[in-house]
């Protein structure tokens, strides 16, 4: 494989490892999915800690 | 043929293939990630299977099943499957135990339960999940309906109690927050903090996704276990469904094996023929 050939090779191999730049989903919405689901996470541990706590019948 | 029937066999169908897959993994790289992975989505798929069979006919063991390995440990097992691939520390076989020794104490409770169990109670028109648990009747509340009440002495006052299969303050509910909270914490928590490492770092995309879908996977079944136990056991089945489709889709594509970087020398050799 001459030069100009492993260098597209290794770049195709690069964009299937690496992140595409400029995609709105991964700089918008990923963070965005990762933060809301670490609030649904928060809630329902402060939920189960209630029912320990016996703030929360059952 | 109802969507009670129906939701939690495909649930179980779901579950099986995952666990078989994932148990696959531990006998080949005997990594106790796997193995906890493996024994936490068995019991995912036991506690289906039992919901599918109690929409049918009652079964105190099959009940025993369904609460143990479905309501109070799978999350446990599950989670700690993640901390295990985080983390190498030694303080994680001191969590081990505890997590082994505090199952075990759950099985002994819940046998302690089994003969008080009020199985007068079971009916296969409703849910498992909503005539599970006996619930004291705030004032003012009105009762489900087609539920049965009493009037019983409870901690020092006369209350209303809606009758469930698990007698009014059996002790091992009161470990089920123990081992959710714990599957909460390490599944989706380190689910979140591996996607947002490998989204921090640009790379891995598959696994940033992967990562997510098994995040919103687990907190599917955690918010529908939390309505449960609100006296909302209706979307406890769909939220099982839709955990293992999204937990198993998740993990197919975070294990999704990457190219490598760097090209293999037969195939440079065969290119410049």
């Amino acid at each position: 494989m001459d030069k100009v050939n492993r260098q597209e090779h290794l770049s195709a191999l690069r964009q299937k490892s690496h992140m595409p730049q400029r995609s709105v989903f991964f700089e918008k919405i990923i963070p965005i999915l990762l933060v809301v689901l670490g609030m649904i996470m928060a809630g329902l541990v402060v939920f189960a800690a209630g029912v320990i706590l016996g703030i929360v019948r059952f | 043929m109802s969507l009670n029937l129906l939701l939690p066999f495909f649930s179980t169908a779901i579950m099986l293939v995952f666990t078989v897959y994932v148990l696959q993994r531990y006998f080949v790289r005997r990594a106790p990630h796997f193995l906890f992975w493996g024994v936490g989505l068995a019991m995912f798929g036991a506690g289906s299977f039992a919901e599918a069979y109690l929409s049918l006919a009652w079964n105190k063991w099959v009940f025993f099943s369904w609460y143990l390995f479905g309501a109070a440990l799978n999350a446990g097992f599950i989670g700690h499957g993640t901390l295990l691939l985080l983390t190498r520390r030694k303080w994680v076989h001191v969590v081990t135990i505890l997590l082994v020794a505090g199952s075990l104490y759950a099985g002994y409770l819940m046998l302690q339960v089994m003969p008080n169990l009020d199985e007068a109670v079971f009916t296969t028109d409703k849910p498992i999940s909503e005539q599970y648990g006996s619930k004291v009747l705030e004032k003012g509340q009105t009762p489900p309906a087609g539920a049965q009440t009493i009037t019983t002495n409870y901690r020092g006052e006369q209350v209303t109690v809606v009758r469930g299969l698990l007698p009014l303050g059996s002790p091992v509910r009161l470990t089920t927050p123990f081992f959710n909270i714990y599957g909460l914490l390490t599944l989706v928590g380190g689910a979140i903090w591996s996607a947002y490492l490998f989204w921090r770092k640009r790379v891995l995309p598959n696994r940033v996704i992967g990562n997510v879908l098994i995040a919103a996977g687990a907190l599917s079944i955690g918010f529908a276990s939390t309505l449960t136990r609100l006296g909302y056991g209706q979307l406890l089945y769909l939220g099982e469904l839709i955990a293992a489709i999204l937990m198993f889709a998740g993990f197919l594509m975070a294990a999704r094996p990457q190219p490598s970087e760097e090209p293999q020398p037969a195939r440079v050799a065969l290119a410049t023929e």
